[in-house]
């Protein structure tokens, strides 16, 4: 038990210690939610609905950028230096550091969640009911399953730099074409037909329609659900792949 | 003796190649055990197989009597690998702590500290900002932290400077006298002979010798009688005669005979009443035998250690 929260809060400090997890899953996300609500007139209608709605959009962004970016990089920096082999010849199991990777990770992600609330509620004073902030709080912790999955499967590449490359990529891609950057309306017509069919959109769907007092669609859960199972399907089969080569 | 480590018929192979050849030995409880050979003997991989990280062939592998990847096992062994860089974006202190945190009993902080050098300035480093010598220390540091039965060490002491070396073999030393087994490699003759007294000997997957240090080198020296040859000088075809000879040559006004064993050819320079004088034995170069035992050209003198064996 001593060895699950001591590995717990080493992995919760490595994420809050790497610059790349501040800048891209804190500072950028504040950074625009305050450019695009406060300083640029983006000529939306209503704004106080505007405000809460990119602040989930923010917050998705967020979200979604430790879950594929802080877990997949970490991963295979720790194989690629040897790290994980070390710890294969400690008496920590791979079931405890595999639990306390996830609860690291799933602290971070409240952790961020908060932050970029509060943020919202200082710089904008968006104001919710409790059972919205909470909804929208959960879902967007729940529904980052599918982007750990991805993550996940990232972290099964060789190389730091092909990961941190193909992750940015990944990262930017989802956020622009689900719509978390820019409202929809205003991609090109091509992105806005598959959008819907894109992870990212259905994640920030949901949290979209909480706050303005709905529930996320069916179809949100059901396509998400099908990318966790896709990717967790992959990353197996590409770990035992992986494993059948090197033994 | 409790016997610590059994090798039986280990055998492991990349693809076609045998990177260990059928290795048996035993390792008793309080030995330091240098596994010696050029790169490639396969030193690493046996050490890889002993803690489980690589599976055998085949053959069995069994520390303290189980398998090394089981959980009892594991609390009892401390590990030092090659270039294996630390945990990221942590203290020298807090890996330390978290390593701690693995085993049931640990050495405190304190003991850590003073029997690997770090400092106290250390401690507040970022792991992956430290020196190269610094994480060498990091490392042994690491290996220590449960308080092991069993320590391995995959060349210790590459990269650090004289006085480390000293004074990591030193606390090997206390270790030892605490009780406990260590097993390292090496391809450096001199540090094993310095620091182990027992000396396993890989060449080409194979144990090619086994025993104290100074059994070690006798079988690799190759002594040499020589003398300076009188009136009635023997031709060299009657001197290769003598027993226990295995090359002539001749350097200077010096005869030289290369042995394995000088006490016969003395003795039978003075059966024969040989016409020499000012008869010198002397042990060919140590460092030179290994080097030559470990050179690809070689071959001929592991055969030759191998019948002395």
């Amino acid at each position: 038990m001593k060895m699950l929260i001591t590995q717990c809060k080493v992995e919760i400090i490595r994420i809050l210690r790497n610059p790349y997890y501040v800048f891209w899953s804190l500072f950028m996300p504040i950074l625009f939610y305050t450019l695009f609500t406060k300083i640029f007139n983006t000529g939306i209608g209503n704004q106080e609905e505007w405000q809460a709605h990119y602040l989930m959009s923010m917050t998705v962004f967020s979200v979604m950028g430790t879950s594929i970016m802080t877990l997949g990089i970490r991963l295979v920096e720790e194989r690629a230096k040897g790290w994980s082999m070390f710890m294969r010849i400690t008496p920590l199991s791979d079931s405890v550091y595999f639990i306390s990777k996830m609860a690291g990770q799933t602290f971070i992600h409240v952790f961020s969640i908060v932050i970029i609330f509060l943020a919202g509620a200082i710089i904008n004073g968006v104001k919710l009911s409790a059972v919205e902030w909470i909804s929208s709080g959960s879902w967007i912790l729940a529904a980052s399953l599918p982007f750990l999955a991805i993550g996940t499967l990232i972290g099964n590449m060789k190389k730091v730099d092909t990961a941190s490359g193909i992750s940015n990529i990944l990262y930017l891609g989802f956020a622009i074409t689900g719509g978390l950057w820019m409202p929809i309306d205003i991609l090109p017509e091509f992105i806005q037909n598959i959008t819907t069919y894109l992870p990212a959109y259905n994640y920030g769907n949901g949290a979209w329609l909480l706050v303005k007092g709905e529930l996320p669609e069916w179809s949100n859960v059901v396509i998400l659900a099908a990318y966790l199972a896709v990717f967790m399907i992959l990353s197996i089969y590409i770990r035992k792949k992986q494993e059948a080569a090197v033994g | 003796m409790e016997t610590i480590i059994t090798l039986n018929g280990v055998t492991k192979k990349f693809k076609e190649m045998k990177a260990v050849d059928d290795v048996t030995l035993t390792i008793q409880k309080g030995e330091i055990v240098a596994i010696l050979g050029p790169n490639g003997a396969g030193k690493t991989t046996t050490i890889m197989m002993m803690l489980g990280l690589l599976q055998q062939s085949s053959g069995t592998v069994t520390l303290f009597g189980s398998p090394p990847k089981e959980k009892k096992v594991r609390e009892r062994i401390g590990t030092m690998l090659q270039e294996v860089s630390v945990i990221d974006a942590l203290t020298v202190r807090e890996i330390l702590q978290l390593f701690r945190s693995y085993y049931p009993k640990s050495l405190s902080i304190h003991e850590l500290v003073t029997l690997t050098g770090l400092n106290e300035e250390d401690m507040k480093k970022r792991a992956d900002k430290l020196s190269g010598g610094q994480k060498r220390r990091l490392s042994f540091a690491l290996a220590l932290a449960g308080d092991p039965d069993l320590l391995f060490f995959d060349e210790p002491t590459v990269g650090m400077d004289i006085s480390s070396r000293r004074k990591f073999w030193n606390t090997v030393k206390e270790l030892q006298n605490k009780g406990k087994t260590v097993v390292f490699t090496t391809h450096y003759l001199q540090e094993a002979d310095d620091a182990a007294d027992r000396i396993i000997l890989f060449q080409k997957g194979k144990v090619i010798a086994d025993g104290t240090p100074a059994q070690i080198k006798s079988k690799l020296s190759r002594q040499s009688v020589s003398f300076v040859p009188g009136q009635n000088a023997l031709s060299f075809e009657e001197l290769r005669s003598i027993p226990a000879v295995t090359e002539v040559y001749q350097k200077g006004d010096r005869c030289y005979l290369v042995s394995e064993n000088s006490d016969i050819v003395v003795a039978e320079i003075f059966n024969r009443k040989l016409d020499v004088k000012d008869i010198l034995v002397e042990s060919g170069r140590l460092d030179e035998a290994f080097e030559q035992l470990t050179a690809q050209e070689g071959a001929d003198v592991i055969e030759n250690v191998n019948n002395a064996v």
